[in-house]
């Protein structure tokens, strides 16, 4: 098995290292800059951290260092695991072997803001939501809108192959790169698109290698430049939470307003019982409801003006025609409006006792059919309650379900449970039960047809091994194609089981 | 408390920073969302995540577990201005803020850590310079190697008749008394022109603000002492703090400091001039043909939750044509002038001077409006600097000119080899 091991890397390793970038301040060994590059958002094992620790980082400032750092990390068998916003909710950009940090965040320039062929071109460590303060002179914006807007970057979102809150108008991550370059794990520089075009958006030129390298969970390269998607401004936004008094009827009122048939829908969300439960007993903004609230369905619309308001009436029908109660225009525009921030709301949970503590939260992220909703979700709340029985870290937090067909968001959903983690409690044995808790959880999810994650990546312990049997028959293909672009395993190594294609 | 040497008390000290910050560390640590990256004024600079505010509470877990010492995150602490930015952004702070009044603590945080820095014997050579020269001039060095002194700590006075003690006092901030004058000049001026009484201090020393944002307590608690003595042998009843800085010191560090025991009522001065202008005590007839956009200091706006003001007082100057950004887009806009990262990383407050005169520039304006002294050297330095030269002014200088006063003093240090 040809596998890259942790790596002791030497001080002839690090002068090359400060070769290729020419300015010592950017490449960082000392320990500070190596412990704040472990973690993500998270569950972290606190009692563990020193094993995620990289040998070194670098922040380079331009494609062609990447790419000379790459060289010498296949030349030498070194783990390379590349990093940008560090926001992620699984493991992508979290090292496993030590080796080389690359952190994009200083490639953060804008590079061409193209208003006739309607594209952008950026550095991959830049934030969208700091592009789009860029591009709001020109009436245009880049639409990839998930919850960690505030905080995340364009090189992350695709390496992990980002889900859009705004998915459903707009498309998600990989809808909406239009092309970009990516240094190949022998560090190599490709441009990759559809076809050979930098902004073409349909082609049938070679393979269409875009999907192939949004997604990765930077298992094939890094990506050191985006050519982006503008979209017009929308000049109006709608949105309308209805209340339920039970799951089945806001379960069906999802499916009728998913299927619609209205364009400018951008995103249905179902939340259940417990999340209703959660936000009732520990969210300090919570609006108060009655106790007949029990489930709730929010709806946003993006456009113009002449396709949303008459619009909006249908989806007011539509909401109320299960059985829906719409809950007002201050939690309807408010709670929508402040999305991003309500995003991070799991601030602390529950012990058995009831006493508040700071938690951790873990969002499991399956992609399911719509039919598989109700089910997976009685399964799935069982296991965190048969866990939460036995261990004080545990808490169940609920669910959410949105939307998770670009452009079609009538048949498939990102399903959500989010777990609170007590991580100052984890040690060995929680720890293990959290990892099993959390394989049970993505066994539910295969056995209903669904995907272990649809945007966060299956890169931690208790989704990483079930990937194979996810992926079945098509395994042996994920294989061939790491080994033929990564013949060292330098990527990123130990994630998505990828291990497997050197056996 | 320098460092004695002894290893034993650094670990006890350590643990009692360690207990202190803990809970607080945890509740940045257990969401680690990084929503403070972005409107962070250094880490925009430098984009190295230790510099982040997350980093920051994470490095108090990482202590806890025994993975970093002082030594190994003190360089990452000098990397904050103490704006404040991250603290409004946290989503702690967002959500739970209306509701229980919490605040995710990050500058105290830092200032604690400092202190820890001090008193652990990894103080940074900049920072112990600095102090060092303010233990022995009781002002801060603000003309570098020309030494301030008690002597000329009200030259800037100059020919204004301005009284000693009384019941309202006015204090003067060391860079608004050595070197940019002509703020303090048009101020105490406005005061004048309006008929409101006011003197000075006896024997004014620095607030002492800077020397607790460094980590210098003991030195910052031993120059309040001093002006807290001194105010009450004046018999004051009233403190005007032109300076946002000052404003801080007397207001968060202060009470602190003397608890129930501070009987003085803490007036902001731009809050003071916009009223006397609203009451009509201060004409403003003289037009100022200038297009300008209004800088929001950190310290007022994100510390402080003053923006209305300064804005309000802007629009009464006739002639003005304001071009604004609202304060919530300034959460991310800093001069970099402050918490002392101008004494250690000056490279720094350069490039975040550089990028807000970028800022003003894309709004095509002749005029960048500023309300702090301290803003204001790095600012000017940049606005000068500038392919297409941007002036700097101080709204209180501003306000003056359409007030009609002749201001005198200087924008910079008088002379050349006490420029920065």
């Amino acid at each position: 098995m040809s596998v890259a091991f942790k790596s002791a890397i030497d001080d002839a390793v690090l002068d090359e290292l400060r070769a290729i970038i020419g300015d010592d301040d950017r490449v960082l060994t000392n320990l500070s800059s190596r412990v704040n590059r472990t973690r993500v958002p998270a569950p972290f094992p606190v009692h563990r951290w020193a094993e995620h620790m990289p040998d070194v980082a670098v922040l380079p400032t331009s494609t062609e260092e990447v790419s000379e750092i790459v060289k010498l990390a296949n030349r030498l068998r070194i783990p390379v695991v590349p990093r940008a916003g560090g926001t992620g909710l699984a493991d992508g950009a979290v090292p496993l072997r030590g080796g080389i940090l690359v952190d994009v965040k200083l490639m953060n320039r804008i590079h061409e803001v193209d208003l006739v062929d309607r594209t952008v071109t950026v550095g991959p460590g830049i934030n969208m939501l700091k592009l789009n303060e860029e591009l709001r002179r020109h009436g245009v914006f880049y639409p990839d809108d998930p919850a960690s807007y505030p905080c995340s970057l364009v090189g992350g979102r695709i390496g992990a192959g980002g889900w859009s809150l705004l998915g459903a108008r707009y498309g998600h991550t990989r809808e909406n790169v239009v092309s970009m370059q990516v240094v190949l794990p022998t560090g190599e520089i490709a441009q990759i698109g559809d076809g050979g075009g930098r902004k073409l958006r349909k082609s049938s030129t070679g393979f269409n290698l875009k999907q192939l390298f949004t997604g990765h969970q930077g298992t094939l390269g890094i990506c050191t430049e985006a050519t982006l998607e503008l979209a017009p401004r929308p000049e109006t936004e709608f949105a309308a939470f209805f209340a339920f008094e039970d799951y089945a009827s806001a379960w069906e009122t999802t499916g009728i307003l998913s299927k619609s048939g209205l364009a400018t829908i951008a995103g249905v969300v179902l939340f259940d019982e417990w999340k209703i439960a959660y936000l009732r007993r520990d969210d300090e903004a919570y609006i108060e409801q009655p106790e007949s609230v029990r489930a709730v369905v929010a709806v946003a619309m993006y456009g113009r003006r002449v396709e949303v308001e008459p619009a909006s009436k249908v989806v007011m029908q539509l909401g109320r025609s299960a059985g829906g109660r719409y809950l007002g225009d201050e939690i309807s525009s408010g709670d929508w409006a402040s999305r991003h921030d309500r995003y991070a709301i799991p601030l602390h949970g529950r012990s058995t006792e009831g006493q508040a503590v700071p938690m951790s939260w873990h969002c499991e992220d399956a992609a399911l059919n719509y039919s598989a909703l109700p089910k997976v979700r009685e399964a799935w709340h069982a296991i965190v309650a048969r866990y939460r029985e036995r261990y004080e870290i545990f808490d169940d937090w609920g669910m959410f379900a949105y939307t998770g067909g670009a452009n079609k968001p009538w048949a498939d959903y990102l399903v959500e449970i989010d777990v609170g983690i007590w991580e100052q409690r984890l040690n060995e044995e929680t720890w293990s039960a959290w990892v099993d808790c959390k394989r049970e959880i993505a066994e539910v999810t295969l056995a209903h047809g669904g995907s272990i994650t649809a945007c966060h990546g299956a890169t931690r312990a208790g989704d990483a091994e079930l990937v194979p049997t996810e992926m079945g028959t098509a395994w042996p293909v994920v294989k061939a194609i790491k080994r033929a672009l990564d013949p060292n395993n330098v990527m990123n190594p130990g994630k998505q089981s990828l291990d497997e294609a050197y056996e | 408390m320098a460092d004695d040497g002894d290893d034993t008390n650094g670990e006890r000290l350590t643990e009692e920073f360690v207990d202190q910050w803990r809970g607080n560390a945890y509740g940045c640590f257990s969401s680690g969302h990084k929503f403070c990256r972005e409107v962070c004024p250094v880490m925009e600079v430098t984009r190295n995540e230790n510099h982040t505010p997350t980093a920051f509470h994470a490095s108090i877990v990482a202590m806890e577990q025994g993975l970093v010492g002082v030594e190994d995150v003190a360089d990452d602490f000098v990397h904050c201005t103490q704006c404040g930015a991250c603290e409004l952004r946290c989503p702690n702070s967002l959500m739970l803020g209306d509701f229980y009044r919490h605040r995710t603590r990050t500058v105290d945080v830092v200032k604690a850590m400092r202190a820890l820095m001090v008193a652990t014997g990894n103080e940074r050579e900049g920072w112990k310079l600095w102090n060092e020269r303010l233990a022995e001039d009781h002002n801060e060095p603000v003309l570098g190697d020309v030494r301030v002194s008690q002597e000329h700590v009200a030259d800037w006075a100059e020919g204004l008749d301005i009284p000693i003690g009384g019941e309202t006092i006015l204090f003067v901030d060391c860079e608004a008394a050595f070197y940019r004058t002509s703020y303090t000049r048009a101020f105490a001026q406005l005061l004048q022109a309006a008929g409101y009484e006011f003197g000075l201090m006896r024997e004014q020393w620095c607030c002492g603000g800077p020397a607790a944002e460094m980590g210098y307590v003991d030195l910052a608690r031993k120059h309040a002492d001093h002006n807290v003595a001194d105010w009450r042998a004046v018999g004051a009843k009233r403190i005007i703090a032109p300076d946002p800085h000052d404003f801080i010191a007397f207001t968060e560090d202060y009470p602190r400091y003397f608890g129930d025991d501070y009987e003085f009522e803490i007036v902001l001065g731009v809050e003071l001039v916009n009223d006397l202008v609203k009451e009509g005590r201060i004409a403003l007839t003289q037009p100022v043909e200038r297009t300008v956009t209004y800088h929001d200091p950190c310290r007022l706006n994100k510390r402080k939750g003053v923006h209305a003001a300064p804005r309000e007082l802007l629009r009464a100057v006739p002639g003005i044509e304001f071009h604004d950004v609202d304060h919530v887009t300034q959460w991310a806009y800093c001069s970099g002038g402050g918490g002392g990262l101008p004494v250690e990383k000056p490279e720094i407050t350069a490039e975040i001077s550089r990028r807000r005169i970028g800022r003003a520039q894309e709004l095509e304006v002749d005029t960048l409006i500023s309300a702090c002294p301290w803003s204001e050297r790095p600012l000017s330095e940049a606005g000068a600097a500038a392919e297409q030269p941007l002036e700097v002014m101080d709204l209180f200088e501003l306000v003056a000119q359409s007030a009609g006063i002749e201001v005198g003093g200087h924008t910079h240090a008088a002379t050349p080899e006490a420029r920065s």
